[in-house]
C-alpha cells in the first residue's frame, strides 16, 4: 500500500491518522455537546 | 544568498511586524502576574490548541527530527504516532482537566509550584524547579541551534549572528509581554507552521512524481544504505531497522520512546492546560491539536526520509552524504535547493515561527522556575513581574551561553535527552499528583529522586551516545561506559522512568494509609 512494504511503517502511518481522527471526534463531542462541567 | 533580497526583507518585515504587535498586545493586557505567568487562565481554545501545538514543535522536530528521517528512514513515523496519541489525546483527556482543575484550586502559576503545592511539599517545588533551570537549557540551546542554522544557511548571515538576533528578539516579547505574548503569538505562529508544512508536503510529492513514485523510489534505494548503517541494522529508509540492532535501540528508545513519552510531562506544555478557562476549552483545542500535531511531525518525517530520492536524483548522492555529514543540515539543505524562493521564504518563516514559539515558552518556563520556584519560592514571584522578566534574561543567557559549546548534529538528540529527563523525572509525580485523590509527598520526592537520578547516572556512566562525549566514567573508571552492548545502547528513559514509577507505586501504596490528605482538591471534582 502506498509502495511501502514493511508493516510496521504502515501501521505508523495507520495509527497516526487514527488518533489524528480520534482527536477531532473526541475534542467535538465533548467540547460541544458531552460536557457541562467547568469552572 | 539563495533568496531575493528584497522578497525576503518584505516577508521577514511584516512577520516580525505581526509578532512584534501581538507581543505588544499581550504586553497591554498584562496587568498582574497571574496575567504574566498564566495568560489570565481565559485563553481561547484555537489559542491554546495553536500554542500548545507550536510549542510542542520547534526547529529540533523539523530540522532535528526531519533530518534523523532522512538518515534513519521512515520508521521515524512511530514518534509521530506517541505524539499525538500520547501528547494531545492523552494529555488532553486524562491529564488536562485535573491539571487545569488544580492548578486553579491551588492557585499554582508553574508546574513547580503545582506540585509543590499539591504535595504540600517545598522540596517538590524546588527539586523540580532546579530540573528546569539546569536541565532546559539543553532543549533551548537545541532549537537555537536549528533556528541559527537555517537562518545561516539562508541568509548568508554568520552563525554567531543568527544565534544572537534570534534570542534576542524572542526574549523581547517573552520579557515585556509574558504568557499572553507568548501564547498570541504562538497561535500566530502556528498557522504560519501549518501552512509551510503544507506546502513542504505537497510540493515534495510534485517534484517526486506523486506518492507511490516517491516511495517506490525510496524504497527503490535500499541498496544504498551506507555499510556503516546497513552493519548497525538499517534496512532501508522505508522499512524498520532490525528488532535489537544498535540502530533499532537509537530509534525505539531515544528518539520515539525518549521524546514521545516525555513529551507527557514537558512543563511548559502542562502550563497550558492552566490557562484554559473550563473543561471544554481543552477539549475543543483537543479537536485542533491533533491535525496540527499530524501535519507537523508527520510531514516532516515523511519529507526528511523522501529527500534521499530528490538529492541521489540531483547530486548522486544520498541525504546525509549531501548535507556533509551533518544531519541538521539536511533539512535545510533540502528547502535551499529544491524548493522555489518563495517558498524558501515561506519555509524560512515557518521554522522562525516553530523557532520562536518554542523559545519563547521556554525562556518564559525556564524564568519562572528560577524565580517563582528556586530563587524566591512563595514570595517575589506572585509579586512582581520584573523578577520573572530579569529570570527570562538570565535564562537566555545560559541558553545562548550554552548553544555556543554544544557539537554538530545534536538538535534531536539534545532534545531526547531534555525529554527523557521530563519523563523519568516528572511524569510518575505529575500522574500521581493530578490522578489520585491523597497523593503521598514521600513516595513523590523518592520517585523524582529516582528517576533524576538514575536518569543521570545512566547518562553518564552507561548510555554510549552520552557517556563516551562526557567522559567521565573514562576519567573515572577507564572504561567509556560502565556497561557494554545491549545496555549501553538503550536510552536512559528506559531505565529511569520504570524506575521512577515503580517507586511511586510501592511507596504510594506503602504510605497510603498513614499520608493525610493534602488538599481537598482532586481529579475528577
Amino acid at each position: 500500500m502506498f509502495a511501502i512494504s514493511d508493516p510496521q511503517i504502515l501501521l505508523g502511518y495507520g495509527l497516526s491518522i487514527g488518533f489524528t481522527l480520534a482527536c477531532i471526534a473526541y475534542g467535538l463531542y465533548h467540547g460541544y455537546r458531552g460536557e457541562t462541567s467547568g469552572s | 544568498m539563495a533568496v531575493d533580497t528584497l522578497t525576503l526583507a518584505i516577508a521577514t518585515a511584516i512577520y516580525l511586524a505581526i509578532t512584534i504587535a501581538l507581543g505588544y498586545l499581550g504586553y497591554k493586557r498584562t496587568k498582574s502576574s497571574e496575567d504574566y505567568l498564566l495568560a489570565g487562565r481565559k485563553q481561547h481554545p484555537v489559542v491554546i490548541a495553536l500554542s500548545y501545538g507550536a510549542t510542542f514543535i520547534s526547529t529540533s522536530a523539523i530540522v532535528g527530527f526531519g533530518g534523523q528521517a532522512a538518515n534513519l528512514g521512515m520508521g521515524l513515523i512511530w514518534l509521530t504516532v506517541l505524539n499525538i496519541g500520547l501528547g494531545i489525546l492523552i494529555a488532553f483527556a486524562v491529564f488536562g482537566k485535573p491539571t487545569r482543575r488544580l492548578g486553579q484550586q491551588l492557585g499554582a502559576v508553574t508546574f513547580p509550584d503545582l506540585m509543590g503545592k499539591r504535595y504540600n511539599s517545598p522540596f517538590m517545588q524546588y527539586g523540580t524547579g532546579i530540573v528546569i533551570v539546569l536541565g532546559m537549557p539543553l532543549y533551548t540551546a537545541a532549537i537555537l541551534i536549528g533556528g541559527a542554522r537555517f537562518i545561516e544557511t539562508t541568509l548568508g548571515v554568520s552563525y554567531t549572528t543568527s544565534l544572537l538576533a534570534f534570542a534576542v528578539i524572542v526574549a523581547l516579547y517573552v520579557i515585556y509581554g509574558g504568557l499572553i505574548a507568548v501564547m498570541y503569538t504562538d497561535a500566530f505562529q502556528g498557522f504560519i507552521m501549518l501552512a509551510g508544512m503544507t506546502a513542504l508536503l505537497i510540493l515534495t510529492y510534485i517534484y517526486l512524481g506523486g506518492v507511490n513514485a516517491a516511495h517506490s523510489a525510496l524504497d527503490a534505494m535500499t541498496p544504498l544504505v551506507p555499510e556503516t548503517l546497513a552493519a548497525q541494522g538499517m534496512q532501508g529508509w522505508t522499512s524498520m531497522p532490525d528488532l535489537g540492532s544498535p540502530i533499532w535501540y537509537t530509534l525505539i528508545t531515544t528518539l520515539v520512546l525518549g521524546v514521545g513519552i516525555g513529551v507527557l510531562a514537558q512543563p511548559q506544555l502542562v502550563v497550558r492546560f492552566m490557562c484554559a478557562k473550563d473543561d471544554r476549552t481543552l477539549n475543543r483545542a483537543m479537536a485542533a491539536g491533533g491535525p496540527f500535531l499530524l501535519m507537523m511531525t508527520g510531514v516532516a518525517f515523511t519529507v526528511g526520509a523522501l529527500t534521499n530520492v530528490w538529492f541521489y536524483r540531483e547530486g548522486g548522492q544520498i541525504a546525509i552524504q549531501a548535507a556533509g555529514g551533518n544531519v541538521d543540515s539536511i533539512i535545510p539543505l533540502y528547502i535551499n535547493q529544491a524548493m522555489p524562493d518563495l517558498f524558501i521564504v515561506i519555509f524560512m518563516l515557518t521554522l522562525l515561527a516553530a523557532a520562536m514559539s518554542t523559545l519563547a515558552s521556554l525562556f518564559h518556563a525556564m524564568g519562572s522556575a528560577l524565580v517563582c520556584d528556586v530563587w524566591s519560592r512563595g514570595k517575589a514571584c506572585v509579586h512582581s513581574v520584573r523578577s520573572n522578566q530579569v529570570g527570562c534574561v538570565v535564562m537566555m543567557v545560559a541558553s545562548v551561553g550554552l548553544a555556543f559549546l554544544l557539537p554538530g548534529s545534536i538538535i534531536a538528540r539534545a532534545t531526547a535527552m531534555f525529554m527523557g529527563l521530563c519523563a523519568s523525572a516528572f511524569l510518575p509525580i505529575f500522574a500521581v499528583g493530578v490522578l489520585t485523590e491523597r497523593p503521598s509527598p514521600l513516595a513523590a520526592k523518592a520517585s523524582f529522586l529516582a528517576g533524576a537520578l538514575s536518569w543521570l547516572l545512566w547518562t553518564v556512566f552507561v548510555h554510549a551516545a552520552e557517556a563516551k562525549p562526557i567522559g567521565i566514567s573514562q576519567a573515572l573508571f577507564g572504561v567509556p561506559t560502565l556497561l557494554g552492548a545491549p545496555w549501553s545502547l538503550i536510552d536512559p528513559i528506559v531505565i529511569a522512568l520504570p524506575l521512577s514509577t515503580l517507586v511511586i507505586v510501592a511507596v504510594q501504596a506503602l504510605s497510603v494509609r498513614a499520608a493525610a490528605p493534602v488538599t481537598e482538591a482532586g481529579a475528577g471534582e
